[in-house]
């Protein structure tokens, strides 16, 4: 049930028969299986699906933070039994294996955004966004006019300009996150992936950044990835669904994934039904 | 910056003013020329009794003492700095992973271990080095015990928790050595444990003062890595940084700093916590670059302070430096927790 996309344009990533999952003490659990998913420069991408299906671990997967979930051979009697990486899956990045990226090329390919970025007081928006330039800047981290240049335009992009002096720890958490959008500009990479960027925010705010999310992609020509529980959303505003449903992951524009009805595959209650016409799940 | 430029220029003159009233104060009154005297112009004084006595002081006692001192509140400050970031913890202190204990633990073995096995204390090489050399001894064992354990102490907390387990161990074991040692041997123990920056010779002195400058500079060049940690190890990993790798690093800075300076002045507490604070509070910037010299010339300045009240001028006695910097650094720690400046 994999949803297929005809994509036009080049591949930026490529997400082949991948699973999910853990390996404690020789324990392995797989969560999610068979993944496969492409996506282009420009796009902007939801990933939606209940909890605990694995979006995390997805994301964190294609940033490169954890390594890829390699199963053990079934029954091996060698005790250093290696993994069978021929058929456990495989990320790619214009053709080239995300194992084969070096940290800083894999900076330059993806800046990630986690759900909740951790504050510290006194930290100016500038000293924040700077961070993000550590490829960039010299032994002691100091930026150039360009780099200046650079935090500037991804502020006024995300609605803070004028902003740089201000404490980041006294910003709201609407502008905190948009400050953490600005820091992922400002990396200067293809890609960006985001885990729930939503998550602590109110109605109007998480309105404005997918607003602003999918203004990035389309402006930059960014692929912008990111988790959301909100379907509404996601549907409006994003070009395609990346969806973890009960029977598979399904890569599809919102309109085709509704057409196919696989949003009802979203939860196993069957006491909660999708509705098509206000794009939400709703009581039996 | 210009604020900043105006600070650094207070500061030197607080720190020069401090390195000479340090210098100035003890036992004996000896006047500031004289001092200075027999700092720069020591071969042209008249070879009098008078002139030796007071050059001797000078330069064999209260001048060492002096640096000392001033290494040791730069090194524990820009060491505690580090902690407070990398454990993203305002109360974290340069010993938070247990070097002071495992310092203690070495000294401990050597001094009171020593006698129950019956080495002769009284060579030479154990009277320069001994103490010293097992508290170095002691830090870069357990430095290297973390490091090697690192990948089973990938998380903070997972490495906070060995740290205070091995404080424990070490104590216990002390303990237990206190309990059977001599007099004798528990006094010279007690008595490192209460901080002196007295008693350094030339090659003490340049020992400490080259695992002081190595500390330094390694940690200046961590100062891009101490600002990518500002807002957590999963934001520094995500931007491709080797999270591993700056631990280590930080660790090593940490153990050249804090290892040295407690095994040639013994643990001195407080200090280390309070002083970036002080920094914070006074430039009010989490930026390394502003924060790391700030906290080296305030620990500085705060440490011959505290080097100063500890000689009680006027009273001809001395009182232990760990005293002092308890009173000097616990009002700022209370400031820190009412205020909640983190």
């Amino acid at each position: 049930m994999n949803g297929k996309c005809q994509e036009m344009s080049e591949k930026l990533i490529e997400i082949k028969s991948l699973a999910l999952g853990f390996n404690n003490d020789g324990r392995e659990k797989v969560i999610f299986e068979n993944i496969n998913a492409s996506a282009s420069a420009g796009e902007l991408i939801a990933l939606i699906g209940s909890n605990g299906r694995g979006k995390s671990t997805l994301l964190k997967s294609i940033a490169g933070l954890i390594p890829i979930f390699r199963r053990q051979e079934p029954h091996s009697s060698d005790s250093n039994s290696r993994p069978s990486s021929g058929s456990n899956g495989h990320i790619l990045y214009n053709g080239r294996m995300i194992e084969e990226f070096s940290h800083k090329e894999l900076s330059q390919m993806i800046s990630f955004v986690a759900s909740h970025t951790e504050r510290a007081n006194h930290l100016s928006v500038k000293d924040m966004l700077s961070i993000n330039c550590y490829y960039k800047t010299n032994w002691l981290g100091t930026i150039t006019e360009s780099d200046n240049k650079r935090i500037s335009q991804a502020l006024e992009m995300v609605g803070l300009e004028g902003f740089e002096e201000r404490n980041s720890f006294g910003l709201s958490d609407g502008e905190y996150q948009r400050a953490t959008i600005a820091a992922a500009i400002v990396q200067d990479s293809s890609i960006i992936i985001l885990d729930e960027p939503t998550a602590f925010l109110d109605i109007a705010n998480r309105f404005i950044i997918t607003k602003l999310l999918r203004e990035i992609a389309h402006k930059t020509g960014k692929l912008i990835i990111f988790s959301t529980h909100d379907l509404q959303l996601a549907i409006d505003m994003c070009d395609k669904i990346w969806l973890m449903a009960s029977d598979g992951f399904h890569n599809n524009t919102p309109a085709s994934l509704m057409e196919s009805g696989a949003f009802e595959k979203l939860f196993t209650n069957s006491s909660m039904r999708f509705n098509k016409e206000t794009r939400s799940f709703e009581m039996l | 910056m210009k604020n900043g430029a105006k600070y650094y220029i207070l500061f030197t003159v607080m720190l020069l003013c401090c390195f000479v009233v340090d210098i100035l104060s003890g036992a004996v009154a000896i006047p500031v020329k004289d001092i200075f005297n027999s700092i720069f112009a020591s071969n042209s004084l008249p070879d009098t009794l008078q002139n030796s006595f007071v050059k001797d002081i000078v330069l064999d006692f209260r001048l060492p003492k002096a640096i000392v001192a001033l290494m040791a509140g730069v090194g524990l400050s820009v060491c505690g700095l580090q902690m407070q970031t990398l454990f993203r913890n305002p109360l974290a202190d340069p010993y938070i992973l247990g070097i002071s204990a495992a310092s203690g633990l070495g000294v401990a073995i050597f001094v009171m271990g020593g006698s129950l096995l019956g080495i002769d204390m009284s060579h030479p090489f154990f009277q320069i080095f001994g103490i010293a050399g097992a508290a170095l001894a002691g830090a870069f064992l357990l430095t290297l015990l973390i490091i090697s354990l690192s990948n089973k102490l990938k998380e903070n907390l997972s490495l906070l928790i060995f740290g205070i387990m091995a404080g424990s161990v070490a104590s216990a074991i002390i303990s237990l050595l206190q309990y059977f040692t001599s007099a004798a041997s528990l006094k010279t123990y007690v008595i490192w444990t209460m901080g002196s920056f007295a008693g350094l010779g030339k090659l003490q002195l340049a020992i400490l003062s080259v695992m002081v400058v190595a500390g330094l500079l390694l940690s200046i060049y961590n100062i891009k890595d101490l600002n990518a940690l500002l807002l957590g190890e999963q934001h520094a990993a995500a931007m491709g940084l080797d999270v591993k790798a700056i631990k280590i690093r930080i660790l090593i800075a940490t153990t050249l700093l804090a290892g040295s300076v407690t095994a040639f002045c013994g643990p001195i507490g407080f200090i280390g916590i309070a002083v970036p604070h002080i920094s914070r509070f006074i430039f009010r910037n989490a930026n390394h670059k502003i924060l790391l010299p700030a906290s080296a010339f305030i620990g500085a300045i705060v440490m011959l302070l505290a080097d100063i009240i500890s000689q009680m001028p006027g009273s001809g006695s001395v009182i232990p430096i760990n005293t002092v910097a308890a009173l000097l650094g616990i009002p700022v720690i209370l400031y820190i927790i009412i205020k909640n400046r983190v």
